[in-house]
């Protein structure tokens, strides 16, 4: 009785359009929209410069700024000029050389660079190290000194994340979310609408069979669902996959399982189709946005992660992620699965105990 | 009637009661049907019909009463109830991305013993549309379509909950034929409706239900035979005839005068009503223009038994 009922609904998943857009065109869309940019590239920084010395030794500075990758410098600027649109926010660092750079130098004196900088910019601290650590060099060479300790970096995580990387999981969780909620939820109150439901119940068919077979298809598709972002995000957008993906997989089906009780639940609690849309769209939401399909909810103000980190998308993509891109193992996610379990326990509770036929 | 019910009744209904809050849809009804007949309830949209039948067919929990079906306890046995009753539900669909023969096919699955889905479409002249979607049907082929699906456990007995409601006449004509093939074939049929004339063409017995519990139950014709008046006498006279000459008529209870222009006599028993007419005729020297005799039908004794019209 379970397997042609699963079957059935298969079928009529893949007969229903407006189904299959939900399911799979739609997180299609954004894997292609974040693929095409490419949100990884180190953006250039300029720095602007003022030089009052105009000597070999402010030269040299400046050639040798330039030629570090990620910096690119703008010279001859006039200071007043530079400093208001510093504030304007259209330049963002100016380095003003001081006159008679050399002959400071020369005296043994230290000469002071100004570094004018706009405080809002995100990447200040990082530009300001990396000004730092240049004079620094600079210090030693023009010193003579011999070099006595050298960094040698050695990445340890060889493996490169790109922001598309952390996007991918995300875009997983949220495709199978959003199907599986607000699919199952239109689909109940429709079966319940037209009575489908009701004349289920009239043949010998056990309550518990239709549910597990409802369970059992949505569960296929959001597997194949999860398989085929996940594809196309790694074939056409280049993402990178390392973990286990019989992980993954179980992390897809443990928080599916969630996702298609609260489809339960809205779909006995919504008086029509309409409304079974509109609130299972209100509870994916949210969801969708907190915690963290497209950035990192560490971002969100405290209180707000605190809350989030227990939404059941949240654990979910916690765990996909590390699997996917740090290639840890389940048990290193106790919490999470903890709380994804917790979540299936309460929502099948309260999905039996508001499911109606009629 | 307790202890002392006919070996072949299918359905033994005994002080039913479902309530919704305070309000009592079914309130007290017992009855028994019959092995083999077509049995209907007949009642005003709102009467209770369709609560009845729910409870009957194990959709609903009754608030109180005793219900067997095919000798068997329905809260007990429900599930083997189940397997050999067939359920047509009022104003219902079907899975819209099937075709026809897959629902069938699938509904089959459910059950122990099933019948083949093309077997079920051509009984119901729908073999030509195996492969479309119900979406694509008329309201009379759906019709059908529900029809076929009940039947898709062989089964002993057969619901239908206001079969025929929205059909055009001549659809309803068809699916009539359909309900009186199922019965030829041994099948115990319950319906509601609350069309008069479907019940008189299509039921061997009837129950008339009227806010909640059932006012009568007999055969058509003896419900009919029971009223103080079993027919109705049309008249339209030329001149001055008056309604008082009329009522003063032997065995006439009552006079109305219809829109059309014609005089309906509710009489007691026509053979002597009739010959009265026609000698006070003569006398008052009124042209009888038109003259009809009909028996009550079941829509008089709706109106008898509760006080007002079947349809308001």
């Amino acid at each position: 009785m379970l397997i042609p009922l699963v079957v059935a609904n298969l079928k009529m998943t893949i007969r229903n359009r407006q189904a299959l857009f939900w399911a799979l065109a739609f997180p299609l869309i954004f894997v292609a929209i974040f693929g095409l940019f490419d949100m990884d590239k180190p953006p250039t920084t300029t720095i602007h410069i003022v030089d009052y010395a105009q000597d070999d030794l402010s030269r040299g500075l400046v050639q040798n700024l330039s030629q570090i990758q990620t910096f690119k410098v703008a010279e001859k600027w006039d200071e007043t000029q530079a400093r208001k649109k510093l504030k304007n926010g259209d330049i963002r660092y100016l380095l003003v050389i001081p006159k008679g750079l050399a002959n400071t130098m020369a005296d043994g004196s230290p000469a002071g660079l100004s570094f004018v900088f706009d405080e809002r910019s995100p990447t200040a601290s990082t530009v300001i190290g990396m000004i730092d650590r240049f004079l620094g060099q600079m210090n030693l060479e023009l010193a003579k000194a011999p070099t006595l300790l050298e960094l040698q970096p050695q990445g340890i995580l060889s493996r490169k994340m790109g922001y598309f990387d952390f996007l991918l999981p995300g875009l997983v969780g949220m495709g199978v979310m959003t199907y599986s909620i607000i699919g199952l939820a239109s689909a109940i109150a429709l079966y319940r609408e037209q009575k489908i439901l009701k004349r289920i119940l009239a043949t010998p068919l056990r309550v518990r069979n239709f549910f597990a077979a409802q369970i059992l298809s949505y569960l296929v598709i959001s597997l194949a669902q999860a398989a085929i972002i996940m594809a196309a995000g790694m074939t056409f957008f280049g993402a990178k996959v390392y973990g286990n993906y019989l992980y993954l997989v179980l992390l897809v089906l443990l928080g599916n399982v969630i996702f298609l009780n609260l489809g339960f639940i809205v779909g006995s609690i919504a008086k029509n189709v309409n409304a079974a849309n509109g609130l299972g769209n209100a509870v994916s939401m949210p969801m969708m946005f907190l915690s963290g399909v497209f950035f990192p909810k560490e971002g969100l103000p405290r209180i707000l992660a605190i809350i989030v980190q227990y939404l059941p998308l949240s654990p979910m993509l916690d765990a996909i992620r590390g699997v996917a891109l740090e290639s840890k193992s389940l048990l290193d996610y106790p919490t999470e699965l903890g709380i994804l379990a917790a979540w299936i326990v309460v929502t099948s509770v309260i999905a039996v105990r508001v499911f109606r036929f009629g | 009637m307790k202890g002392n019910q006919p070996p072949d009744d299918v359905i033994k209904v005994e002080g039913l009661v479902k309530r919704f809050g305070t309000l009592a849809a079914v309130d007290g009804i017992s009855f028994s049907v019959r092995r083999g007949e077509v049995f209907g309830i007949l009642g005003p949209n709102g009467a209770g019909k369709t609560t009845a039948l729910e409870c009957i067919e194990g959709l609903q929990k009754p608030t109180a009463g005793q219900i067997q079906v095919l000798g068997m306890d329905l809260q007990r046995d429900a599930e083997q109830v189940k397997a050999r009753i067939g359920v047509q539900l009022q104003a219902s669909a079907y899975f819209e991305y099937l075709t026809l023969r897959e629902i069938l096919r699938l509904f089959g699955r459910f059950y122990p013993h099933h019948v083949p889905p093309d077997e079920l479409l051509s009984k119901v002249s729908l073999s030509e549309k195996a492969n479309t979607t119900v979406g694509k049907l008329s309201g009379g082929q759906r019709q059908r379509f529900t029809i076929a699906a009940t039947l898709v456990n062989d089964p002993d007995v057969v619901f239908l909950d206001e079969p025929t409601t929205g059909l055009d006449p001549q659809a309803r004509r068809s699916l009539w034929d359909f309900i009186q093939e199922i019965h030829r074939e041994g099948r115990t049929v319950v319906l509601t409706t609350h069309y008069m004339e479907e019940a008189e063409f299509l039921c061997q017995r009837v129950a008339i239900m009227d806010r909640g519990k059932i006012v009568a139950l007999d055969t058509p014709t003896n419900l009919v035979r029971a009223l103080p008046t079993p027919y109705q006498v049309k008249v339209v006279a030329g001149g001055d005839a008056s309604k008082d000459g009329l009522e003063a008529l032997d065995c006439v209870k009552g006079v109305g005068f219809g829109e059309d222009g014609a005089f309906y006599l509710r009489s007691a028993d026509a053979a002597r009503t009739l010959p009265a007419l026609l000698t006070w005729a003569n006398q008052s020297q009124v042209r009888l223009e038109h003259l009809e005799v009909q028996p009550a039908t079941l829509e008089d004794v709706f109106l008898e038994l509760t006080g007002h019209a079947l349809r308001e």
